[in-house]
């Protein structure tokens, strides 16, 4: 339920407890008002009929139904008053009901002498002010609920829809993304302070993400330089004489050392920019030409490890790809069959319109395969392996609408690459 | 051969001057891109060892000055960047090759004397050590005036040797020279060693004594004798 929605059934909630309050005091007022005019409708007609007493009308044409008078004598020595009651008579043409009625019952002194006159009146019963009363309301509160519904529809369209646009903003914002969110504009108050702090929380996220995002990029690439130093300095410390073999396997160590940590900086760094999607895919490249040049160049190391190599590729599969990532996403792959072999392994790599399917011998994967997609996540034989290879193939994959599944099963691990349909 | 290091930073340069000053190698070094351009202009080398990366302007315009005005000096291009638009601009505007930081100073040693045999003058391209004579322009090799025949890794292994005598090779610096960034791919490096074997047995045939000396357990060494 909606803010409007809420408000407008809070509201009718209050109308039906304003009403039913409403309708009772109606109800009395109306009562005591009616009370208060037959009252002095009797009370007028005893004066008028002490006037006619008093110009000499006789008594007999002034009685008639509901009003009788009676002479009480002259000088007497009684109280003048008037006494209102309320009674019941039997309906007039109704057999057999009865109906409420007003009486005045008053003792008048007109010159001298002292009458009893007894009037009575239809009085509107309770019942019909009631019914009156229910009436209404139940018709104001009608109107009411009618009404607050169209205002609630109306305000939903137009006072929130500044809101939903705002909502619709910041649902499409992209902590990526070059651009400050953009908001619309609004004259209402609340919503102007919602886009002003929503910039302003948008905004920070950007710029804290930008600032890691270039450290990151910075750090990998900084970090090249005083490796590269460090290493020509063991090259140099190499060449000094005299050296024993063990002074020297400690520099060959320490070289070992420092070439990971460089081919790990170049890792993190390359999965940043295909983060910050520095590669761009201009048009279609020939995916297969990349492919055989990638097989091409590893067959050899694949030899020397004694991986046959099979491949079936179509030529001519096109894909919309950078063709620097393409080279990147092949050769990842090549490496990991090679890297995660056997002895008497094989490798083998299919492509067509369909996708890449890259096959290799391997023992079995010791952590879930769709695991090994994650950073620094690898299987525990493999030593020399940086456990980055798949992610940035992951990550290659995630930001080229290709998807990439990985299978184990009868020894064959299975790495396939889905080229999208829509091409 | 003479050199220009145009890099940024001192230790590196100390580094390859280092390395290099062993060899018949006159190593000049400039720190920016201003000072290199006065010597450019003033000097002329034989190579240039180029960073893409200076502080006050970009080595791809240091290369098209030097490309106009001395298009015989050799251009290596040495660049933290692995950026294939830089590589293929840079070999576009007429760098000779280009090696991406870190690097073993020994194949870049390597590198330089490729590009240096390349661009020198007819009869400069043969390399003698020894008994052993090298010719860089047929690849014939020859030992003590017989030829012997090598196979193309026998042969590079030979040249990468000669280039850098006297110093220490590991089996992983021969290991990537020969078959590139991806040979840690493979489990060990003992295939090197049967290069090696059959190496040492070719050049034997042509009487020759004895020049590559194992490190036990670490790489080789190309000695004198």
């Amino acid at each position: 339920m909606n803010l409007i929605a809420k408000t407008t059934v809070f509201y009718l909630l209050v109308s039906v407890l304003v009403f039913g309050i409403g309708g009772y005091v109606t109800y009395h007022v109306v009562e005591t008002e009616v009370i208060k005019e037959t009252d002095f409708a009797l009370y007028d007609e005893v004066q008028d009929m002490a006037d006619d007493i008093r110009d000499g009308i006789p008594l007999e044409i002034l009685r008639r139904r509901r009003a009788s008078i009676e002479h009480l004598g002259d000088h007497l020595q009684i109280d003048t008053f008037y006494r209102f009651t309320d009674t019941i008579a039997p309906h007039p043409y109704r057999e057999g009901e009865t109906e409420p009625y007003r009486k005045l019952e008053a003792v008048k002194e007109v010159d001298g002498s002292f009458y009893h006159i007894t009037i009575t009146d239809v009085f509107i019963e309770s019942d019909d002010i009631y019914d009156v009363v229910v009436e209404i309301i139940w018709r104001l509160f009608l109107i009411l609920g009618v009404g607050m519904l169209i205002a609630s529809f109306l305000v939903t369209r137009w006072l929130l829809t500044p809101f939903q646009r705002i909502l619709s903003s910041i649902r499409g914002f992209n902590i990526k993304q070059s651009e400050p969110l953009a908001l619309p504009e609004t004259t209402t108050r609340e919503f102007r302070q919602l886009n002003a702090f929503v910039s302003a929380m948008t905004e920070r996220a950007r710029r804290d993400f930008r600032t890691v995002r270039e450290f990151s990029e910075n750090a990998s690439h900084e970090m090249q330089t005083p490796l590269s130093i460090a290493r020509g300095k063991l090259e140099l410390l190499q060449e000094t004489q005299p050296l024993d073999q063990e002074q020297l396997r400690l520099i060959d160590d320490a070289q070992t050392a420092l070439r990971r940590l460089s081919k790990l900086g170049s890792a993190l760094l390359l999965l940043t920019k295909i983060e910050n999607h520095e590669f761009r895919a201009q048009h279609k490249i020939d995916f297969s030409a990349i492919v055989n040049a990638c097989i091409d160049n590893f067959e050899e190391l694949a030899m020397l490890r004694g991986l046959p190599v099979k491949r079936d590729v179509n030529p001519g599969v096109k894909v919309a790809l950078d063709p620097t990532l393409a080279d990147v996403l092949v050769s990842n792959l090549v490496r990991n069959a090679i890297r995660h072999n056997q002895e008497d392994g094989a490798i083998e790599v299919y492509l067509d319109h369909e996708g890449l399917v890259i096959r290799n011998t391997g023992a079995s994967p010791t952590i879930p395969t769709r695991d090994l997609f994650k950073r620094f996540r690898k299987n525990q034989q493999s030593e020399k392996s940086m456990g980055l290879g798949l992610a940035i193939v992951k990550k290659i994959c995630d930001t080229n609408r290709l998807s990439v599944n990985y299978e184990f099963q009868d020894g064959w691990h299975e790495i396939s690459v889905i080229f999208p349909t829509n091409v | 051969m003479k050199l220009l290091i145009v890099e940024d930073q001192q230790e590196l340069v100390d580094n390859i001057q280092a390395y290099l000053s062993r060899g018949d190698v006159v190593c000049e070094a400039a720190r920016n891109f201003a000072e290199a351009q006065d010597r450019l202009i003033s000097f002329t080398y034989d190579i240039v060892l180029l960073d893409l990366m200076l502080p006050d302007g970009s080595g791809l315009n240091l290369l098209r000055l030097l490309k106009r005005m001395n298009p015989e000096t050799g251009v290596l291009i040495i660049s933290a960047k692995n950026a294939l638009d830089d590589k293929i601009k840079g070999l576009e505007l007429g760098a000779d090759d280009y090696l991406t930081k870190p690097f073993h100073l020994s194949e870049l040693n390597a590198r330089l004397n490729a590009i240096f045999r390349r661009r020198r003058q007819q009869g400069h391209k043969v390399l003698e050590h020894g008994c052993i004579r090298i010719d860089t322009d047929t690849r014939e090799v020859t030992v003590s005036d017989q030829p012997i025949t090598l196979t193309v890794k026998e042969y590079e292994l030979l040249l990468f040797f000669i280039t850098n005598k006297n110093r220490v090779l590991t089996k992983q610096v021969i290991a990537e020279h020969l078959w590139g960034d991806d040979v840690d791919l493979l489990d060990s490096f003992d295939f090197v060693y049967q290069h090696i074997k059959n190496l040492r047995k070719k050049i034997a045939i042509g009487g020759c004594e004895e020049h590559i000396k194992t490190i036990y357990g670490l790489g080789y060494k190309f000695t004198n004798r």
